[in-house]
């Protein structure tokens, strides 16, 4: 009876009773977050070789599509509730260490739902639902940046919020006008009834639900709060808003452009927009001095990356968008993961202060120098693998202007390996400078609980660099997915 | 003409959204800024529920005198407005608590002095 | 420089709005007068309002909307109240311990009298609004703001009582697990996400609609706890 509607529910029941188990036991509350995220990693698993044939599809209530909420369980949308699953299982083991002083029930209660909102993100098939789920995830995620309670958390907090607001105010315009012109909330009715409007009328729709749905996936003129929030949040949180809260927000875009809209014309501005998203990213995390922010940036570079590869439209192309977001969310998550106990070390997120890391924390700064080269798109490491699919994509497109696109994009390549090889050369090639007073000297290595997420995610980016077929066998059905906007309404609605 | 006559209910909850926007993009008042906030939500709802609206139309709830489904205004808005309506609460309500927080380390609620993080 | 630029911006998205509203009928007004009334079309709002009734027992069409044919957004819309709430707590939780009481008056004897006598009584016609959710305009969420104001009008008028946090914490979780509980129960037995497992009933009596009271019955506890427990730590005061 595994049905993907437990995908949310679970965790849900399991965050509203976080604070009976409290009662039960304090140091119990850590382990839930665990406990849960394991659970949706098993059942997502188990749901996805079913998926990759044809879609699931769950009705809740008791009536069928179109009338009542349904879930499309396809191969995309599994293929992402797993990877919300992995990386959220592995932050929170990392995090019942981490986490010590302050709220931390609140935290964990708010970890959870903060992934139960991705999750129903990637699966749901009605318009309305999708922004609900999507202000599940803002929200935690406005609460939980200012969790440190400090100056800098409390204002990029509240920057977000109210750049998040009124993106969440723009989207239900949108979905407004849907409404209002169509009768119907269903994405796959919408999509059926788009075809038979006039483009212009829908322009507006659109204009607004990109816009709005854009401000939480970092697109370029939306993402001023992105630097701040990644920064000042705590490090298992920022892993967790790189990683998988900018993946639900360019989930949600390329489903309204594609599925809903079908909208070719648009897509080369979106392949533009992301390339400048691209060079802007690259050039600013060039001369970051606060490691944090360096990854955030780094983050931005990465996502104009992944919007380029979309806005090219074809199989190859949405593949080679889908193999960046999962090497992205895997080596972000380890990088934000390392750092964060090397900061806590050190007490200051200069990379002055990470001169010598390599002596003194070995394990994490290998790690760190996996997910640095995979960014970068080294051979054995799966960023290699997405990076060359995406080349191959541009190649194919008719037309040299792709391919000169394709140029200007390597060089943002070239600037992300320029920082991250002097991060890694001063990891280990730096001899200590003068340390923080009261720091420990000598090997100490992070905690038993960091090191199992750290570790487990870095053994992924290389098997999965060096296998990659594994992976392209769901990617490939997920691209399918996404582009093929007359199987997803058959495939729902019936005939 | 014609077009102001059969969508002049739709102009008063764009005026709304279009004065919230207008205040949260030019005022530096972070308290004003959240009632900016709050306008835009209240004037996204008002254009939710007008989505709906039947001249003459009653409320979509049948009792043992008016028994015409004809007559009754479309519920699904009226639905979706009970969500959006929480949802907007939920993020004011945080909002002002970051305000308060931020009152607090700041000691004022200008947004233009609030820069502690530069570029 | 800043106004000009945002009354620009405006002005386009004012003309994008006009344009896409002018194009074609639009709202439930447009669909019915206009000449593409189509039959066959899906429109959600003609189908619910025809077939609520028999469908899903309840006399209130927007309430079968809103927890039988979209019950999981409320589900949703629940959490999103129980994120603030907890968000809300977590923020101010670092303020400086201990409630300061800063020389305010208290209350004069008209006041707190008064305030005493009429909390019960909203507090009864709170929950009258969302025990009769299906069958009066109303429901879980109204009811419970409804509570909340009684809260409120305590902390207002009679000024030195305070609520039982703890109580209060325990409620909405409570609540919560049950609204996810009842979903579950019809996955299991009946094969989908909150079905509607329990007997329709008769239109128009109290024990009819299937699970829709139920669900009003947690909804309209959880939110009245939360918006009171958010009452309670806005109005703490620290120094």
């Amino acid at each position: 009876m595994v049905s993907p509607i437990l995908l949310i529910a679970v965790p849900l029941g399991l965050a509203f009773a976080v604070l009976l188990v409290g009662f039960i036991s304090r140091k119990l509350v850590k382990y839930v977050p665990v406990l849960a995220m394991a659970f949706n990693l098993v059942v997502s698993l188990l749901l996805l070789p079913r998926a990759l044939t044809e879609p699931i599809i769950v009705r809740t209530g008791s009536w069928g599509p179109p009338f009542s909420i349904h879930l499309v369980a396809g191969p995309l949308g599994l293929l992402l509730a797993s990877l919300v699953a992995l990386i959220g299982l592995m932050v929170a083991v990392y995090g019942t260490d981490y986490i010590r002083e302050g709220a931390t029930r609140m935290y964990h209660v708010l970890y959870i739902l903060l992934l139960t909102g991705a999750t129903g993100i990637v699966l749901t098939g009605d318009i309305f639902n999708l922004f609900v789920f999507f202000e599940i995830l803002c929200i935690s995620s406005y609460a939980l940046v200012a969790y440190r309670g400090d100056k800098a958390g409390i204002e990029s907090a509240a920057k977000y919020l109210i750049q998040g607001a009124i993106g969440s105010s723009l989207a239900l315009i949108g979905i407004g006008l849907l409404y209002g012109m169509f009768g119907t909330l269903s994405m796959a009715d919408i999509a059926r009834n788009i075809s038979s409007v006039s483009p212009l009328t829908v322009f507006a729709s659109m204009a607004f639900l990109v816009t709005g749905f854009g401000v939480e996936a970092a697109i370029f003129p939306l993402n001023a709060w992105l630097p701040d929030a990644h920064s000042s949040a705590p490090s298992s949180i920022s892993a967790i808003l790189s990683g998988i809260a900018i993946k639900a927000g360019i989930y949600t875009v390329a489903r309204v452009l594609f599925t809903l809209y079908g909208a070719e014309s648009v897509l080369l501005f979106v392949a533009i927009l992301g390339l400048v998203t691209l060079l802007i990213g690259e050039m600013s995390a060039f001369s970051q001095n606060n490691i944090k922010r360096l990854l955030a940036y780094s983050s931005i570079g990465q996502v104009g990356l992944i919007v380029f590869a979309l806005g090219m439209a074809s199989v190859t192309g949405v593949t080679g968008a889908l193999f960046l977001i999962v090497s992205h969310c895997l080596a972000k998550s380890v990088l934000f993961l390392s750092a964060g106990y090397m900061i806590h070390r050190t007490g200051s997120m200069e990379i002055s202060s990470l001169d010598g890391m390599g002596q003194r924390m070995p394990l994490s700064s290998l790690c760190f120098t996996v997910g640095a080269f995979s960014l970068i798109g080294l051979p054995p490491f799966i960023g290699f693998a997405g990076k060359f699919t995406v080349i191959q994509a541009a190649v194919e497109q008719a037309g040299s202007f792709f391919t000169v696109l394709m140029a200007i994009a390597l060089v943002g390549t070239v600037i992300e390996g320029a920082y991250f090889f002097r991060i890694v050369q001063r990891l280990y090639f730096k001899p200590q400078s003068q340390g923080s007073p009261g720091e420990t000297k000598g090997r100490q290595e992070a905690p038993v609980s960091a090191l199992i997420p750290i570790v487990v995610l870095a053994v992924m980016i290389v098997a999965t660099g060096v296998y990659p077929k594994l992976l392209s066998m769901v990617l490939k059905p997920a691209a399918t997915d996404l582009l093929n906007k007359a199987d997803y309404i058959r495939h729902v609605l019936g005939g | 003409m014609r077009f102001l006559y059969e969508y002049a209910h739709y102009a008063g909850c764009f005026a709304l959204v279009f004065i919230g926007l207008y205040i949260v993009l030019v005022k530096h008042n972070l308290i004003k800024v959240i009632i900016g906030i709050g306008l835009i939500d209240t004037g996204v709802n008002l254009f939710l529920v007008t989505t709906g609206y039947i001249r003459a139309g009653t409320a979509p709830v049948f009792s043992r005198l008016a028994e015409k489904p004809e007559q009754m205004v479309d519920p699904v808005p009226q639905a979706l407005v009970l969500t959006a309506i929480v949802i907007g609460v939920s993020v004011l309500a945080l909002a002002l608590s970051l305000a308060i927080r931020l009152y607090g380390r700041y000691g004022t609620l200008d947004l233009r002095k609030i820069k502690e993080l530069k570029w | 420089m800043r106004k000009l630029i945002s009354l620009v911006l405006l002005l386009v998205v004012a003309v994008g709005i006009g344009m896409s509203l002018s194009g074609g009928p639009f709202g439930a007004e447009g669909e019915r007068d206009g000449p593409h009334f189509r039959r066959d079309q899906v429109n959600f709002g003609r189908y619910y309002v025809h077939e609520g009734v028999q469908e899903t027992g309840a006399v209130n069409i927007v309430s079968s909307v809103v927890v039988g044919y979209r019950g999981l957004d409320t589900l949703g819309e629940v959490t999103v109240l129980f994120i603030a709430a907890t968000g809300l707590g977590m923020v101010l939780h670092l303020r400086a311990a201990g409630r300061v009481e800063d020389g305010r008056e208290p209350a004069s004897l008209v006041l707190f009298t008064g305030c005493r006598f009429l909390f019960p009584l909203i507090l009864l016609f709170g929950t009258y609004v969302f025990v009769h959710g299906h069958l009066t305009p109303g429901g879980g969420f109204q009811g419970g703001a409804v509570i909340a104001s009684a809260f409120l009008l305590v902390y207002l008028g009679c000024r030195e009582r305070r609520l039982n946090e703890r109580a209060l914490g325990v409620t909405e979780s409570v609540s919560g697990v049950v609204f996810v509980v009842v979903g579950l129960i019809g996955l299991a037995f009946c094969g989908a996400f909150l079905l509607d497992f329990l007997p329709r009933g008769t239109a128009y009596l109290l024990f009819s609609a299937g699970i829709i009271p139920v669900l009003y019955l947690a909804i309209g506890f959880k939110v009245g706890s939360e918006l009171g427990a958010i009452i309670d730590k806005l109005a703490e005061r620290a120094k």
